[in-house]
């Protein structure tokens, strides 16, 4: 990048400089934290604890500031999580696509949390994570067992991706971007 | 934070007025909201939360969904990195401190802090997150807090270490694990990590005494360089020479180097620790006193109030102990008696009182007038209470100090003060006979103007006993009637009393008090006049002057001997018959047993005929006549009158299945020759857990203070019971159960008799019938041990305090007060003495109403 761009974009950023605010939630083990991680730095790593609490992060994608809260996905935080929801550019709910088990707890705790009145409207980002894994469900599968058809109040879209391979994180910014608010 | 917060105070002293003035709990909660707002403002974060703060430590409470919205809107702003916003975020945790569940959303963000670059983000998190951590969350963090505690960042050491100190009062378990680095910070530089090291290593040994010995031990030879840890040293320190109780004889102290070195250190704080820690060591010497005492006198000339105080304080309590070392410092005293700070003038005054002699007593008077009326009640108390002892001490100078007292009656004062002065004057017109006079004057003037019920009564009553006494009895007569004059109800009645008082003493003033009496008569109240009636039959107020007869005097002055309980019960219990009401036979013992109980001891005495009115009634302590803990739990109670003796045996059953009925105690009373037995009182039935009394009545000559032995059977019936229903079965078997043996031992024939003032009580008796002789008690253990010993096998009262002995002191005088069998009157008096092989020797001197009795008083103790 040639000082020119640099400066330019300084410029640009100054004057289209936008934010905005995401609450990533998820039940325990779907790789909310690795998806942090990775849109942060692109790192990536197995060996991750269980977030007790919250982990906040700031992240800058182009001329967008990006605020992650990133909830803990254990039983004992899933009534708190509506309150790190209100007022945020979007939710992102993750779903391990690998872990059939545990689908229809994610579809209830997802469902509950849309239906409290204080997050209507807010755009909805679902993400079946671990498609890496085999027996990863597909795209379609995934629509189906959430049950996302039947939200109509808000916008609402899929992604499949893996935080291991990187995969589709580049069309999740994206998306994140198109929803941020422009500061002014 | 404690210096942020610090610094807000100093603003609010440099403001004129608080900015937190008027501020609200409601408008504060809505402009909390700023904590949502997507573009955070860090500093008006920082201004809402200090507003919240306050309103907290102002005692306004929030409703559990305020706090909780509060708590979730706070745990947003982690996402600002202002530090100054963060630490106010962590307070603001602290302080609200949600429940378990809700809290432990913020744990996350609190150990990435733990682990940040950030010195102050680290020893506020590790704070924090020890305040709302559980057990189970610790054992993850607590490497991290392991680490910490020996972090170079003495900020962060010593966070962690005070987390550790009250954290070893949840999780003592875990905290304990950490000593290797709790003993390295204790060597750590930083005076507060050092400071805190040691504390938190301390309470992890706490309950190991050799491990604080050693740790002590190791410590005194001179490591510690922080002053605050050098004073918990001493402290420690002391509490280890308290605990080594001085095994080694030999006469130096453990330790006592190493405090009188820190007499020398550096810090101020160090030095007065270390003369207050000798000034309190068990038994101190004079010599070993001398070192504190002149650091001490120093400090009293100090530029600094809290050394002045610190020091006159530590020097009024030696002064309790050791007055004489204290002498030297009163010069330095005197000064402060103008200090500015009344708490530290009135400490000075006091020790001076305590320590002054003769001489000085006039100019020390005039001084306390002068500020007396600049301080509060509590201190008024205090020198009020000096000024006692000292009138005590030098009775010749009981014209000022009474003085001196009256003028501070007029002045303005609370209850609790008045009522000082007051016991502080009627003590002094029993103690000084000189003052007596005086004082009484002084007493009537200020019940002229008393606005307390209670201290005019008692003014009056004791005007009553001693008014008729002095040269002139009828000054008094006007300040009482003024009283029934002018006063309301309950003080008309005490005055009433009072003035019969002087008609049955004072013969030529009878047909005046007839006259106010007889005006009493009309009084609106009716106590007032059934009094005044009361008064005027039994002193004969039919106009006829006669000399007031012996009865009526025991009538008027004699005290009520009878608990007021055992006579309420007695008066409730009685039915109105032919009868009188016999108050003699209202039982004298005060006990907390059941009335069913002291009913059967009445009936019991009154079955055998005796005389009620010569009972000595002395009743003994109840002995136990079972080991703790077995099937049946009995112990004795002995009751003592004149002509017999009852034993009273309180039975309690312990198994559950059983039932005990028919229950007696045989006694074989063999070894006890002049004991006859009398009758027996069975206990018809003894359930589970519900005591019951027997009794076994001995008549034994009358006025023989006879002993002997006896054994107890215990005999009964027992009957199985169906725990399921509670039913016994119809058959029984007899049974029995060894009791140990009773005794009547001569203490048991002294009653318990305390005297208000020894020293008047032993003049009065006069040496007519008094014996005095030496005894050897052989090696003892203490002094203290012997002069128990010796109480007990007389039974009598100790007076005065003198049954405590002096710790380490090599005599002691002892005062006894009792009346034995035949309402005699003994008292004793003991001199102790211990030589260097703890050969106890003791001198005894009784003095009695009568000769055979004190003779009696010394073959208990010769045999």
């Amino acid at each position: 990048m040639g000082l020119w761009e640099v400066v330019l974009n300084w410029l640009r950023s100054l004057f289209f400089k936008q934010e905005m605010e995401l609450s990533l939630i998820g039940l325990q083990n779907a790789g909310k934290t690795s998806l942090v991680n990775v849109v942060a730095t692109g790192g990536y790593s197995e060996d991750m604890i269980p977030t007790v609490g919250f982990n906040m992060r700031k992240v800058t994608k182009g001329n967008v500031t990006i605020k992650l809260w990133d909830l803990g996905g254990q039983p004992r935080f899933r009534s708190m999580w509506e309150r790190y929801c209100r007022a945020v550019s979007a939710i992102v709910y993750v779903v391990d696509a690998a872990d059939h088990n545990n689908l229809s707890i994610s579809k209830s705790e997802l469902h509950d949390l849309l239906s409290k009145p204080a997050l209507s409207g807010i755009p909805l980002l679902v993400l079946g994570n671990k498609i890496d894994k085999a027996g990863a469900l597909s795209k379609d599968a995934l629509t189906d067992q959430m049950g996302l058809r039947s939200i109509t109040d808000r916008e609402v879209c899929c992604y499949m991706i893996s935080c291991k391979n990187s995969t589709n994180i580049d069309s999740v910014i994206d998306w994140l971007i198109k929803h941020s608010k422009s500061k002014n | 934070m404690a210096q942020f917060v610090k610094k807000d105070d100093d603003r609010d002293e440099e403001a004129e007025y608080s900015p937190f003035l008027g501020i609200e709990k409601g408008a504060v909660l809505q402009e909390a909201r700023v904590f949502n707002d997507p573009q955070l403002d860090s500093r008006r974060c920082s201004q809402v939360i200090t507003k919240l703060l306050y309103l907290l430590n102002q005692g306004e409470t929030f409703t559990k969904v305020e706090a909780t919205e509060v708590f979730f809107a706070v745990t947003k702003l982690f996402q600002s990195k202002d530090i100054g916003l963060r630490r106010m975020v962590y307070l603001m945790i602290k302080e609200l401190s949600p429940s378990s569940d809700e809290v432990i959303i913020v744990t996350s963000s609190l150990m990435k802090d733990m682990n940040s670059k950030t010195d102050v983000y680290r020893a506020n998190a590790i704070r924090v997150l020890c305040r709302i951590t559980d057990g189970t969350l610790l054992t993850q963090i607590e490497r991290y807090l392991k680490q910490a505690i020996v972090d170079k960042n003495p900020v962060v050491a010593s966070a962690a270490l005070v987390s550790g100190i009250h954290l070893l009062q949840t999780n003592p378990e875990i905290v304990k694990r950490w000593s290797n680095e709790v003993q390295e910070a204790v060597q750590s530089r930083a005076a507060l990590v050092q400071f805190h090291a040691l504390a938190l290593l301390h309470q992890i040994r706490q309950n190991d005494r050799l491990a604080v010995s050693k740790l002590v031990t190791s410590l005194t030879r001179g490591t510690v360089r922080s002053p605050l840890a050098q004073c918990l040293l001493i402290r420690y320190t002391s509490q280890v020479i308290r605990e080594s109780s001085m095994n080694n004889q030999s006469g130096e102290r453990p330790f006592y180097d190493f405090l009188e070195g820190c007499l020398r250190h550096k810090a101020e704080m160090v030095i007065f620790e270390a003369a207050r820690a000798i000034t309190e060591l068990n038994g101190v010497t004079s010599r070993e006193l001398t070192p504190a005492i002149t650091v001490l006198q120093l400090f009293l000339s100090s530029s600094k109030p809290v050394l002045r105080f610190a020091a006159v304080r530590t020097l009024n309590k030696v002064a309790m102990t050791h007055p004489m070392a204290v002498t030297n410092c009163n010069i330095d005293m005197e000064s402060l008696i103008s200090d500015q700070n009344r708490s530290i003038a009135t400490l000075a005054i006091t020790t001076l009182l305590k320590t002054g002699n003769e001489s000085g007593v006039d100019r020390l008077m005039k001084q306390i007038t002068n500020f007396m009326s600049d301080i509060a009640d509590e201190f008024k108390i205090v020198v009020v209470d000096a000024i006692r002892s000292l009138c005590l001490k030098f009775p010749l100078k009981y014209r000022t100090l009474m003085n001196f007292l009256s003028n501070i009656l007029r002045e303005e004062g609370g209850f609790e003060y008045k009522k000082a002065i007051v016991d502080s004057i009627v003590i002094l017109i029993r103690d000084i006979p000189d003052a007596k006079e005086s004082g009484l004057l002084h007493l009537c003037e200020f019940i002229e103007d008393c606005e307390f019920t209670y201290l005019s009564t008692q003014i009056l009553h004791f005007l009553g006993v001693e008014g008729p006494k002095t040269s002139d009895p009828s000054k008094y007569i006007r300040y009482i009637y003024n009283r029934v004059i002018l006063e309301n109800a309950t003080v008309r009645a005490s005055a009433v009393s009072t003035l019969a008082k002087f008609g049955a003493m004072v013969d030529s003033l009878k047909p005046r008090i007839f006259v106010l009496l007889r005006r009493c008569l009309y009084d609106n109240d009716d106590e007032v006049r059934d009094r005044a009636t009361l008064y005027l039959n039994t002193l004969g107020g039919d106009g006829s002057v006669i000399e007031t007869d012996k009865d009526v005097k025991e009538f008027l002055f004699g005290s009520l001997d009878i608990p007021l309980v055992n006579l309420e019960t007695s008066l409730k219990n009685y039915e109105p018959t032919e009868e009188p009401f016999d108050i003699s036979s209202v039982p004298k013992e005060v006990k907390s047993q059941p009335l069913a109980e002291k009913k059967a001891a009445g009936k019991k005495s009154t079955a055998l005929g005796a005389p009620p009115a010569s009972l000595t009634s002395a009743s003994s302590a109840p002995v136990e006549l079972t080991e703790a803990e077995t099937e049946y739990a009995v112990n004795v109670v002995k009751h003592i009158f004149d002509r017999h003796v009852v034993f009273q045996y309180n039975c309690t059953n312990t198994i559950p299945e059983q039932l005990l009925e028919n229950v007696v105690v045989v006694v074989d009373a063999s070894e006890a020759e002049e004991f006859a037995e009398l009758a027996t009182k069975p206990l018809k039935a003894l359930p589970y857990d519900t005591p019951g009394q027997t009794f076994v009545a001995f008549e034994k000559p009358e006025g023989v203070p006879a002993v002997g032995r006896f054994s107890n059977v215990l005999k009964f019936i027992v009957k199985e019971v169906d725990p399921s229903t509670g039913e016994a079965e119809d058959d029984g078997v007899e049974d029995e159960y060894q009791l140990e043996d009773s005794e009547i031992v001569a203490a048991d024939y002294m009653l318990k008799v305390r005297v208000s003032n020894f020293r008047n009580a032993w003049e009065s008796l006069g040496p007519d019938f008094e014996r005095v002789d030496e005894y050897g008690l052989g090696p003892r253990e203490s002094l203290s041990e012997a002069v128990n010993a010796v109480i007990n096998l007389l039974g009598m009262q100790p007076c005065e305090g003198t049954e405590v002995v002096a710790a380490n002191s090599r005599s002691h005088a002892c005062l006894l007060s009792g009346v034995y069998i035949g309402n005699v009157k003994v008292l004793v008096r003991l001199s102790f003495g211990v030589d260097s092989a703890k050969e106890v020797a003791m001198k005894l001197a009784v003095r009695s109403e009568d000769e055979s009795v004190s003779d009696a008083i010394h073959e208990i103790v010769a045999n």
